[in-house]
């Protein structure tokens, strides 16, 4: 399995995701006025490209993702999402898969997956094969008639990963979702994520506090501070396909990417 | 299974202690009308079940009339209350408008509501079954609403980022949540509506086993009236733990068999 890891992610120039100057405002608790959380930010995301952000935890992150998947509004710029070239005309399907699981408990692997088929209104009859293909995509087939409880905390979220994909997104947004587990396990769990995209073929933002990570997955990555969470910086990682975790030019980005972080962080402080 | 044959047994056991200090108390007593043993009870339950009730129809008629008044009553409350109590749960202007009333309906003595009931509505049908639904459904409410403030945020907002609709959510995401309140206040309604029902037809209408506790009670006679309390319990405690035990252990599987 080693060496297939994932292959050349396909590189085309249409824009899945286009985010520009993005602004967002809390209120201030229990006073007048608000605080910004996000401050003019801009991403853009090419068709089939993996694309990380990553800063320190509670920056506006997970809001951002929110505001680009339509779950919260933003108070002022835009973002634009598009589907993929194959199904041009449709609304763009969003794919989600948050830092811990989400899974309806008291609902079986499978019916968690049929839970956001009927929510898409994809038709019933292609419903068998979507769970069948995405459970053994993410390494669970067998595993329909459990209920998530049974299940180890990485398998839960693999049931997350197959639940995102078994509607066959054009993006997929990815929110911190190895943070919760294990080293091994995460590893693991990127490792498999590289195999598992390379075959489904979404879009994918992905947020993390974890520049080892966000490098050894990513094709480009923003990097942003806090406090208003602000870009401060867009870095291409151009090492080729397949890569080991343990590869040393991805120990030097990171090390480089760090010591990037804390002259912008120092400076604003 | 091996807790399941001990918690029966010691059930078993218990009733039985129960039933060997009746028959000492009613053997100390020795007074027939006061406090009649066991077995004259259940010899006066064999008549009951025999013979036709004092407007000539069989028994059977009147435990089956107020089996189908509970289940109406209950099942009306239940449904209005889980509605009324998710209204209550999902919209802000319900929630600060009703929670000014219930405190008022839930303070309320039960008792007083049935003879509000019948003085309203006079002797039949309407008063007492009026009077479940405005005892039972505000308290299935405040219970429903309570679980609605208690479901898992995150659900819904996943749900949302799926572009789930109501009519899912409800059925996958709310509902299975409020389960474990639903249960609660199913219990408490349960108990409440039999209670209240006896009560009304003691007081206010013709046939139903309360119809049939307040005869004997005008006759004096103790044995009819304990026969009868008897059946009713034995009753409820069938269904309470036949049919919603059951029920409730089928509901909850997902639990059980998480490694429990």
């Amino acid at each position: 399995m080693t060496q297939s890891n994932g292959g050349a992610r396909p590189r085309l120039d249409r824009t899945a995701i286009a985010v520009e100057n993005l602004t967002k405002l809390f209120p201030k608790p229990g006073r007048d006025g608000a605080f910004t959380v996000l401050e003019g930010i801009s991403i853009t995301v090419e068709e089939g490209a993996f694309v990380s952000i990553v800063g320190p935890s509670g920056c506006g992150k997970s809001t951002l993702l929110n505001v680009i998947a339509g779950i919260e509004t933003s108070d002022g710029g835009s973002v634009r999402l598009a589907p993929r070239a194959a199904r041009a005309n449709a609304e763009p399907r969003i794919g989600y898969v948050f830092q811990s699981p989400r899974l309806l408990n008291w609902l079986t692997v499978e019916d968690n997956i049929r839970f956001v088929l009927e929510a898409q209104n994809v038709p019933r009859s292609s419903w068998p094969e979507l769970v069948r293909r995405n459970l053994a995509l993410v390494g669970l087939a067998g595993q329909e008639r459990n209920y998530p409880l049974n299940l180890s905390g990485g398998m839960q979220q693999r049931v997350a990963i197959a639940r995102a994909l078994a509607i066959e997104p054009d993006i997929l947004l990815m929110d911190e979702p190895f943070s919760h587990l294990d080293a091994i396990t995460a590893r693991k769990m990127r490792f498999d994520l590289m195999e598992i995209l390379a075959r489904a073929k979404p879009t994918i933002l992905f947020v993390t506090h974890d520049l080892a990570e966000a490098v050894f997955l990513s094709d480009r990555i923003y990097m942003m501070t806090t406090r208003p969470a602000r870009i401060f910086k867009r870095v291409s990682i151009d090492l080729p396909r397949p890569r080991q975790p343990e590869d040393d030019r991805i120990f030097e980005l990171e090390k480089t990417l760090m010591r990037d972080f804390f002259s912008v962080v120092e400076a604003g402080a | 299974m091996e807790s399941r044959t001990r918690s029966l047994a010691l059930r078993v056991g218990s009733i039985l202690l129960l039933l060997l200090l009746w028959w000492v108390a009613a053997q100390l007593v020795q007074d027939g009308d006061i406090l009649p043993g066991p077995g004259a009870i259940a010899r006066a339950m064999v008549a009951d079940l025999s013979t036709p009730d004092p407007e000539g129809r069989s028994p059977f008629f009147d435990i089956g009339i107020t089996l189908v008044r509970i289940f109406a009553t209950f099942s009306a409350a239940m449904l209005l209350g889980i509605g009324i109590g998710l209204a209550m749960g999902l919209s802000r202007l319900v929630e600060r408008s009703l929670l000014a009333v219930t405190p008022l309906l839930l303070t309320m003595p039960t008792i007083l509501m049935v003879f509000l009931a019948v003085m309203w509505f006079g002797y039949g049908e309407t008063g007492g079954l009026l009077a479940v639904l405005v005892v039972v459904t505000p308290y299935v409410a405040v219970n429903i609403h309570e679980g609605a403030k208690a479901m898992d945020p995150s659900l819904i907002e996943m749900a949302a980022t799926f572009n789930a609709g109501h009519g899912l959510c409800l059925r996958k995401i709310y509902l299975p949540q409020l389960m474990p309140y639903i249960f609660a206040a199913f219990r408490y309604a349960f108990g409440v509506t039999w209670k209240i029902v006896a009560l009304a037809e003691t007081f206010g209408l013709k046939h139903g086993i309360g119809y049939m506790f307040f005869f004997w009670f005008e006759q004096f006679d103790m044995r009819q009236v304990l026969a009868w309390i008897i059946m009713f319990v034995a009753m409820m405690l069938a269904l309470e733990h036949g049919v919603f035990a059951r029920l409730e252990s089928r509901a909850f599987a997902w639990r059980a068999s998480a490694g429990r």
